[in-house]
């Protein structure tokens, strides 16, 4: 075995697979920045001519980068928005790993607003981390009760996620606003006249900490400890994708359902598990408007982010690393939104039409590059293959390259 | 169609094509190295060789799919550069890859004609009488009317063929065509590929089964890692100095079977019912091989399903010692000591797209040795499983970080055997062990499961091929519609065999 690694490695093959796979996807994700900078280039100068507006593409991408590292505020802004959005996108990967699409995020993560705003305004005598605590737990609990609804529906009647997500998003939406409107309207009017429909505020015990000021960032940023819960939410669930059981069998039951079940995996369960820790993941999506910046649930929230979590777990690869930096690229853009109409005369949308290269370009890219990939590692394994008349079978035992990875010298 | 201007030479004809000093490289491999090869009007070619040994290269480079680095390719005559298939059948040269690219849903003259339906209306019955006529001419039986989802896999290769033939083609290339018929399909497409030469077609037929390969061919080239070792006939050679000649050293092809005496009953199946299973019985014992014999589709697959716990039953048991594994769940079934090397490896052994170290745990992952109680993965341990695994079965690859996509068949099968055979199991469920290998992994495989049979275990073979089930079991059944028709022992000839395999119980007459 060893004499076949020494064999391969003298062919030209020195290069780590690891450092490889890393290598390439660094290359992939310039490759795709590259070329959706390049459309949108294409894009703003045919605007220009079309409209006679006169802008140039690097004073639009000036305009838009402005928006986020102009000054740190920008910059705190985009990191606020990016909690949300990992949460999100990590919900839509779980699944994904499975082989499965959770399109109901979004539901989701608006029952995770009530159930959490629920426990804010209920266990108000809890102490400060305590109840924060509580609020995590609760936004958590809400999501996942509403995904085992379509969990359960999927593993025991074999009706599709996609369907059954998407209507259990429209009557998450319709419920929250029975929510607002009913058991948790705003009754505590202070004896002013009662005009948004939202619910009580919370106690302050049950606000996240502002996180900005550390850095100098102004609190308006709302940069809060919720970015440093998504990160290292990101970071347990690399661990619980790679390194844990769970993980390993639903990257099993997602790439080939047969072997799995074959190697005695339950893929129902397997199915019904990763729901629910996706439901727990999409529970913490509203926490940051909610808990760090608006401090009550109106009727009027943002909405969207469970949508646009899609986008950004494949802006991501699904993968929770891809998906940190995904996150933080969305909410440049996003941000760069009012620059750019602050700064120059390009419409607004062109933001959208960027994110939409954006995702296109790395879809593309990506799979491109997985077949480059697989190419070569298929040709080095008939090089391997081929080796095997030139040596005798002779046992040699693991004598080398057995204490370590043999490939990460 | 049926006519062709060049054909009409025959054997003392010049070559139709040439393929002279054939290079391909790929970075960090030599697949072709100076290869020469003609073709002749009216002949079968075979080209034989193991796995990787640069048939499929050398031929997709005639086909145009791989631009050759070196060397020059003349076809009647005139020296060409074929660039893109479409190059290729424009001079005549078609090819039916091993998986088959058919539009499911579509019939089989929407199939044949797709792409040279002739204008934008389509003319469904016109095409339909087309390709009847077609298929008529060279005594293929099919119906073009039929829809393609419907057919059996060599209907499906007959679909294949007569694409090409459509479009005109006088060579026809045919890459491993036999990995996935039965043995009368087989017969049926030689049926097929004799008309075809008497018709004056060329046929390249790519395969490293050798028994067919001397049936059918005129002229067998053998390549050897990726060079022309000998170009011989079926009448100057035999089978062994083939085998030698691909494998360079001499091949056994009768492993002697090691003498044990069979023990206690470990495997009881009893009136088995569910899908394509009819009241199916049988018994294996402890140091016994029992092969399964049967054509496919009388429920070999339903009863490997069955036994592992995948398919649904509607009655029967299957007692492994004393307890009944009907119902009980596949991890169950393999904690209980069941050991499976699945029909198919990519559909049921492996995980193409994982690790090779994450593929020697499936099945074992949830082992203690292998995960805690909170269920984090001991990678180190599964690491080291990993690399015995694949040394103590020589699974030949890069690092056990490939994915095992990246593994030949055989060493897939390796791969899958040593998982399955580490648990150090009761019973061993073999499903068509050697399918698509070649003939030094099928020695590799073959001399496994004697192993467990030597170690007293019990092995259940089902297999398509009667060699593989002639050559390793001790007690033979056949299967037939769901049930078992018959036990012979393995001195029983092959006719008496095959009358039980298409059911004739109580057929004595003749």
């Amino acid at each position: 075995m060893a004499a076949v690694e020494a064999g391969t490695e003298a062919r030209g093959a020195r290069r780590p697979e690891w450092l490889e796979n890393i290598g390439g996807q660094l290359l992939a994700v310039l490759t795709a920045l590259g070329i959706a900078v390049l459309l949108g280039s294409i894009i703003i100068v045919a605007y220009s001519a079309g409209t006679g507006v006169g802008e140039d593409p690097i004073t639009v991408y000036r305009a838009i980068l402005n928006g986020s590292f102009g000054d740190k505020n920008g910059f705190g802004y985009v990191l606020a928005n990016a909690g949300p959005l990992i949460f999100s996108a990590l919900a839509v990967s779980v699944c994904f790993k499975g082989g499965m699409f959770n399109i109901g995020v979004e539901g989701q993560f608006i029952v995770g607003m009530a159930t959490a705003s629920f426990a804010a305004l209920t266990f108000t005598f809890l102490p400060a981390p305590l109840l924060v605590l509580t609020v995590l737990l609760f936004g958590m609990l809400g999501g996942m009760a509403w995904a085992a609804v379509p969990a359960i529906l999927k593993v025991k009647t074999g009706a599709h996620e996609v369907v059954t997500t998407i209507m259990m998003n429209g009557i998450a939406t319709s419920l929250v606003a029975w929510v607002i409107g009913g058991p948790l309207r705003y009754e505590d009017t202070g004896g002013g006249f009662n005009v948004n429909l939202r619910t009580d505020p919370f106690p302050d015990a049950a606000m996240i900490p502002d996180l900005g000021h550390l850095f100098g960032i102004r609190s308006s940023a709302r940069l809060s400890w919720v970015l440093l819960l998504a990160l290292l939410t990101a970071a347990v669930m690399w661990f619980v994708l790679r390194r844990m059981r769970i993980g390993f069998e639903a990257r099993a039951v997602g790439a080939s359902p047969g072997s799995a079940q074959a190697g005695g995996i339950s893929i129902g369960a397997v199915q019904i598990k990763l729901f629910l820790i996706s439901g727990a993941l999409a529970g913490l999506v509203g926490i940051q408007q909610l808990f760090a910046d608006q401090g009550f649930l109106p009727a009027g929230y943002e909405a969207g982010i469970g949508f646009t979590g899609i986008a950004v777990a494949f802006l991501g690869q699904n993968s929770p690393v891809g998906i940190v930096f995904a996150a933080l690229l969305w909410g440049v853009l996003a941000r760069g939104e009012t620059s750019l109409q602050l700064e120059t005369d390009m419409p607004r949308e062109f933001i959208i039409i960027l994110q939409g290269l954006l995702i296109i370009s790395v879809v593309v890219t990506y799979q491109l590059a997985k077949r480059r990939l697989f190419a070569r590692q298929l040709r080095r394994a008939a090089a391997v293959e081929d080796l095997r008349d030139s040596e005798a079978p002779a046992d040699a035992g693991p004598s080398e390259g057995s204490g370590d990875e043999g490939e990460v010298r | 169609m049926g006519s062709n201007d060049d054909g009409a030479g025959r054997e003392s004809a010049s070559p139709l094509v040439v393929m002279q000093g054939v290079s391909k490289r790929f970075p960090g491999v030599v697949a072709n190295d100076d290869v020469t090869l003609d073709l002749r009007p009216g002949e079968v070619h075979a080209l034989i060789g193991e796995n990787g040994a640069g048939k499929s290269t050398l031929m997709r480079v005639l086909y145009g799919l791989y631009p050759p680095d070196g060397g020059k390719i003349t076809v009647r005559g005139r020296e060409v550069k074929i660039a893109s298939p479409r190059d290729a059948i424009a001079l005549g040269i078609g090819m039916v890859h091993q998986h088959f690219v058919l539009v499911d849903p579509f019939t089989v003259a929407e199939n044949v004609t797709l792409g040279d339906e002739g204008g934008p209306i389509l003319h469904a019955e016109d095409a339909e009488q087309r390709v009847k006529i077609l298929a008529d001419s060279y005594g293929f039986h099919i119906d073009p009317a039929a829809i393609v989802e419907d057919l059996s896999v060599g209907e499906e290769q007959r679909v294949e063929i007569l694409k090409a033939l459509y479009r005109g083609v006088d060579i026809l290339i045919l890459d491993e065509p036999t990995a996935v018929l039965t043995p009368a399909e087989t017969n049926d497409l030689f049926e097929n590929l004799r008309r075809l030469r008497a018709d004056g077609k060329t046929i390249v037929f790519i395969s490293h089964k050798l028994d067919e390969v001397l049936a059918i061919a005129d002229r067998i080239t053998v390549l050897r890692r990726g060079a022309v070792v000998g170009e011989t006939s079926p009448a100057e050679t035999t089978k062994a100095q083939l085998a030698e000649m691909m494998v360079g050293r001499p091949v056994l092809f009768r492993l002697d079977k090691p003498q044990v005496r069979a023990g206690d009953v470990v495997l009881r199946v009893d009136d088995l019912r569910g899908g394509r299973l009819h009241g199916l019985s049988l018994e294996v014992r402890a140091g016994e091989i029992v092969g399964v014999a049967g054509v496919e589709g009388n429920g070999q697959r339903e009863l490997a399903n069955a036994i592992m716990g995948l398919q649904p039953l509607d009655g029967g048991h299957i007692l492994l010692g004393d307890r009944d594994l009907a119902g009980v769940s596949t991890e169950e079934i393999r904690d209980a000591g069941i050991a499976f090397v699945p029909e198919d490896r990519h559909e049921q052994g492996l995980v193409l797209d994982m690790t090779l170290w994450e593929n020697a745990v499936i099945g074992r992952h949830d082992d203690d040795e292998f995960s805690g109680r909170g269920g984090v993965l001991f990678i180190k341990k599964i690491k080291e499983l990993a690399r015995r695994l694949i040394d103590e079965f020589d699974v030949r690859t890069r690092s056990i970080e490939s994915t095992a996509r990246t593994l030949s068949g055989g060493n897939q099968q390796k791969l899958i055997l040593a998982r399955e055979l580490e648990t150090d199991p009761r019973l061993l469920l073999a499903a068509q062990p050697t399918r698509g290998l070649d003939v030094g992994a099928i020695e590799f495989v073959w001399g496994q499961i004697l192993q467990q049979k030597a170690e007293g275990r019990a092995v259940l073979l089902i297999s398509a091929e009667l060699d593989e089930i002639y050559a390793l079991s001790d007690r033979i059944v056949t299967l037939y519609e769901g049930r078992i028709t018959g036990e012979f022992s393995p001195d029983t000839p092959v006719e008496e065999l095959g009358r039980a395999m298409l059911g004739g119980v109580v057929d004595r007459a003749s």
